[in-house]
């Protein structure tokens, strides 16, 4: 239940339409894509302009409400799952490519535009939006600055962080920032990276200049089979350790080439332990010279057979299975969990044993798809909701896979963000010492901690319940820092 | 926001100060130095003086050590000043407030190289070229390259880019993680070996670029290169400043993956053939390019190039594809400054950089000249167009104040006319003291949020004060 005086003051700002309030209306916002986790919000605001977005985080400031900022809802980390006591401010309706501009390379965009939709208004410019997280038919530009979303492109084209050049926010108290520029750098702090992957917590983008890249002239594919998971995690060193940079390297274990060929039938080897889609894009010279030297690697790594596409045609064929992986797990199991954590690349081979070892310990089946080139994992663990403790299960091994991840030296979370999801295990990759800067960089946006509070970092109090965190006699360092 | 009086650090308590350099003295023996020789070399980057000497100078050799120093510096409330090799251009390590210098430079191993992962670790006084001599004979190369020896801590500080920022990027793309000692004398560790990471914010690109004023860089973990097949570099001169600048503009807008493109115009190509002994070269604006790749890729890209140059009047390309040659292609841009410098004796010279969208590069380069010829000044133009980025050396007379004038009054033009095209007033030199007020006319209110940052992870402002984002 919204605050009656605080309604009055947001239907004050908005139409009626743009402010939600009954359950019916509401349920739509419970959850994002990651739907083991629900909770109702007290209101659901849509604003159209950045200046209700002034005014609506005024009052909610001065009312001490927390603020939820959603784009499309598709983050998988719980991201965009409502406060219960507060608002759910959607940025569905800022959908407006306000500027292209070919010769500067760049879109000034608002930040509900479907990811896309940016690419599809740079095309007749042949340019194109170079990130390509799975989800880019529906997400959101200021949801993926948001979590630094990736793709299967970063690996060439970068990061999210690499192709934003300047972003617009208002901050929780109402004041409207900018930071970055247009320029290849901007002076002062770098409050732009620090924007970029803070999970909505630090100001509620408003407007977003993202970098076009030029459409490469060509592209092509290789699929190479291997018969061992081990092999193909080397192949993947072997393959950057030569210098090339492809446009993609994602690898495909068994059970989900087999899951995916029997959805879309991309004619992939099915007794293959493993599998590497390798691409090169560029020029025609570029892309001849590199493909050759793409298959040599692999065929010296040990490829038992390779593939190379002949046409787009082809090419889109092989990329079919990749891009189907989900749905094709959805297939086979009731219910799937979808990790994301990122190791250093010679640490596959090692890492997917383990990951198939702990399948057999949890008596969970797990099929492995993932942007090997960054060493970024997404195994899929299968699992029924309906099976009692099977959903427990499924958690636990998740966890374990993270944990796993962080001790050969990776990440919790290549590009889906912590959310609510990967709390207890920033417990784990960070000590209190870096915590504490975290929350002093919260405090220094949000003193009040009123920006999608409880997502992201968590206090040390929390780490501490975690029992991942040694508190010495009740003593938590900096006890001025807020924690909720 | 409560703007403590305190926080406006005046000069530290004379005897507490006196205190802190008899204790670091007595621990750090002949590595901690008090010489006024010792210390005005440490108060100075290779840009204009600023007042200020720091107390003493210490040379630490661990990430404890710097820790222990920062501790005592923390309990007495006197400013740290990291330094590396003092290459830096915008008074970073001026002492103002006095206080303790730590010169890295001693901290200068390659810790680790992971030639699968195509990453290193190194301390913070690595310097630049030190590092890729040790990279030779793994096959991976940092490409970071900005012209002076400089640490790569320096580098990481002040997130130094460079002459082929237009293919690799600057520090901020190369920088996987780092370790930092806080300004409490604690040690952190940002960043890591993942190649990408969402869990929590991005504390390594904070640290990045913030000049010391946050932390002191300790351990960088820096992202590597395979090297390239084939390099080739050539020379191309031009009738016209505009048209030497419009072919940068057009080769960037068709994606030519050129590894550097470096502009020197008329006055500056004058002043490094005279220096650099060049030979085969007119007093004219040219381009120096350099293309990465394999041996088709290369040559593709270099015939693309020239159909570019040829459009508007650059002259046929003069090759240098030896790495002798190549050096000394490159040896000549990076003396740029020193060949100004040697232009007329004792002139002094100041450099300045400025970076704006490659589309507004002609008219900011054109307008730039213009604006330095009419001050009457000596001021060459050199720059690694490709990223928008381009500096102007001025030429001064340090004994007549009018000069000195008129050339203040040409930078901080430079400054607001590449703001005001939607640039930075600084594409890789940096804030420092000398830009101060061209960060608040860059970023409004952004400052304050910067502000407040510092206030949250240095609430005592010891780290580098004065500088940045000064309280």
């Amino acid at each position: 239940m919204l605050d009656p005086a605080v309604h009055a003051q947001l239907a004050a700002i908005l139409p009626p339409a743009a402010l939600l309030t009954t359950v019916e209306e509401t349920r739509p916002y419970e959850c994002d894509g990651l739907t083991m986790y629900r909770e109702l919000p007290a209101a659901v605001a849509i604003p159209d302009n950045e200046a209700q977005v002034v005014e609506i985080l005024q009052r909610c400031h001065a009312a001490r409400l927390p603020v939820v900022a959603r784009g499309a809802g598709t983050s998988l980390s719980g991201g965009a799952m409502p406060d219960k006591r507060g608002l759910l401010l959607s940025m569905a309706k800022f959908r407006r490519i306000i500027a292209v501009d070919p010769l500067a390379r760049t879109a000034v965009v608002q930040p509900g535009v479907r990811n896309l939709a940016i690419t599809e208004a740079a095309a007749p410019h042949g340019l194109y939006y170079a990130p390509d997280p799975s989800s880019q038919i529906a997400c959101t530009i200021g949801g993926n600055v948001a979590e630094n979303a990736g793709g299967v492109h970063c690996l060439k084209y970068g990061l999210t962080v690499h192709n934003v050049h300047r972003v617009r926010a208002v901050l929780m108290t109402g004041e409207v920032v900018e930071f970055g520029g247009d320029s290849l750098d901007s002076a002062g702090y770098d409050l732009l990276a620090l924007m970029t992957g803070s999970e909505g917590l630090l100001a509620v983008i408003t407007e977003i200049t993202v970098k076009l890249t030029p459409r490469p002239q060509t592209a092509q594919v290789a699929l190479a089979a291997f018969d061992d998971v081990g092999a193909a995690g080397a192949a993947v060193a072997a393959v950057i350790g030569a210098g090339i940079v492809p446009a993609g390297l994602e690898m495909m274990d068994r059970k989900a080439t087999r899951a995916v060929e029997e959805f879309v039938h991309a004619s992939y080897p099915l007794d293959a332990a493993a599998v590497l889609l390798v691409e090169t894009d560029g020029t025609p010279e570029e892309v001849a010279a590199d493909m050759a030297e793409i298959t040599r690697v692999l065929g010296e790594a040990g490829a038992t057979g390779i593939r190379v596409s002949k046409d787009e045609r082809e090419r889109l064929l092989l990329w079919s299975g990749r891009k189907a992986a989900f749905p094709a797990i959805g297939r086979i199991t009731p219910d799937y969990y979808c990790m994301d954590g990122t190791i250093p690349r010679k640490s596959l081979a090692k890492v997917l044993r383990r990951i198939e070892e702990l399948s057999e310990q949890y008596g969970l089946r797990c099929a492995n798809v993932f942007h090997a080139g960054d060493g970024n994992l997404h195994p899929l663990i299968m699992y029924d909701a309906n099976v009692a403790d099977e959903s427990q299960r499924a958690e636990a091994f998740g966890a374990a896979i993270l944990e796993l991840c962080i001790e050969v030296g990776g990440t919790i979370t290549g590009e889906h963000g912590v959310g609510i999801e990967k709390l207890p295990q920033m417990c784990v990759q960070f000590r209190p010492l870096e915590l504490e800067r975290f929350l002093g960089v919260k405090a220094a946006f949000d003193a009040h901690s009123l920006l999608n509070p409880g997502k992201g970092v968590p206090t040390l109090a929390r780490c501490a319940e975690f029992g991942k965190m040694h508190v010495h006699h009740g003593q938590l360092p900096h006890p001025e820092l807020p924690r909720f | 926001m409560n703007a403590n009086a305190d926080l406006h650090l005046a000069r530290p308590d004379a005897r507490d100060v006196a205190d802190l350099v008899t204790r670091l003295t007595a621990d750090y023996g002949e590595r901690a130095l008090t010489s006024r020789a010792v210390r005005d070399q440490h108060s100075h980057g290779e840009g204009l003086a600023d007042a200020g000497l720091p107390d003493v100078v210490v040379f630490p050799h661990t990430n404890e050590e710097v820790a222990a120093i920062v501790r005592l510096c923390h309990a007495a409330r006197v400013p740290v000043i990291a330094f590396g090799v003092g290459t830096s251009l915008e008074g970073h390590v001026a002492a103002l407030y006095g206080g303790v210098c730590i010169d890295l430079s001693q901290m200068n191993r390659v810790l680790e190289v992971n030639a699968d992962d195509l990453d290193c670790r190194v301390q913070a006084g690595v310097l630049r070229e030190q590092l890729n001599a040790e990279l030779k004979g793994t096959g991976l190369f940092f490409p970071i390259d900005p012209g002076a020896n400089a640490t790569i801590g320096g580098m990481a500080a002040t997130r130094a880019s460079g002459t082929n920022a237009v293919r690799y990027g600057t520090m901020r793309e190369n920088v996987l993680g780092l370790t930092v000692v806080t300004p409490d004398g604690r040690i952190v560790r940002t960043g890591g070996r993942a190649r990408k990471s969402s869990a929590g914010y991005d504390l390594t690109r904070l640290f990045v670029g913030a000049e010391g004023t946050l932390g002191v860089i300790t351990e960088i973990q820096l992202r590597l290169y395979g090297v390239p097949e084939a390099i080739s570099a050539a020379v191309c001169q031009f009738g016209t400043l505009e048209g030497a600048v419009q072919s940068v503009i057009l080769a960037m807008q068709h994606g030519i993956p050129v590894a550097r493109i470096e502009l020197l115009d008329d006055v500056q190509m004058d002043a490094c053939i005279r220096y650099s002994k060049l030979e085969g070269f007119e007093v004219k604006p040219t381009l120096f390019f350099e293309f990465h790749g394999s041996d088709a890729g290369v040559a593709e890209q270099a015939a693309q190039m020239q159909s570019i140059t040829a459009e508007f009047g650059g002259s046929a390309f003069e090759w240098a594809t030896k790495p002798e040659d190549r050096t000394r292609l490159w040896k000549a841009r990076h003396a740029a400054y020193y060949a100004a410098k040697a232009m007329f004796a004792g002139k002094e010279v100041f450099a300045t950089d400025a970076c704006v969208p490659i589309s507004r590069l002609a008219d900011c380069v054109l307008e730039t000249k213009a604006d330095a010829d009419a001050t009457g000044l000596v001021a060459p133009i050199v720059g690694h167009v490709g990223d928008g980025n381009f500096h102007l050396c001025v030429l001064f007379d340090p004994g007549d104040p009018g000069e000195r004038a008129r050339a203040e009054g040409l930078a901080k033009r430079i400054s607001l006319r590449a703001i005001a095209m939607g640039g930075t007033c600084t594409g890789e030199h940096g804030v420092g003291v000398h830009k101060l007020e061209a960060l608040q006319a860059e970023h409004g209110e952004a400052v304050d949020l910067m502000r407040t940052i510092k206030r949250a992870l240095d609430p005592h402002n010891i780290m580098n004060p004065g500088k940045t984002v000064p309280l």
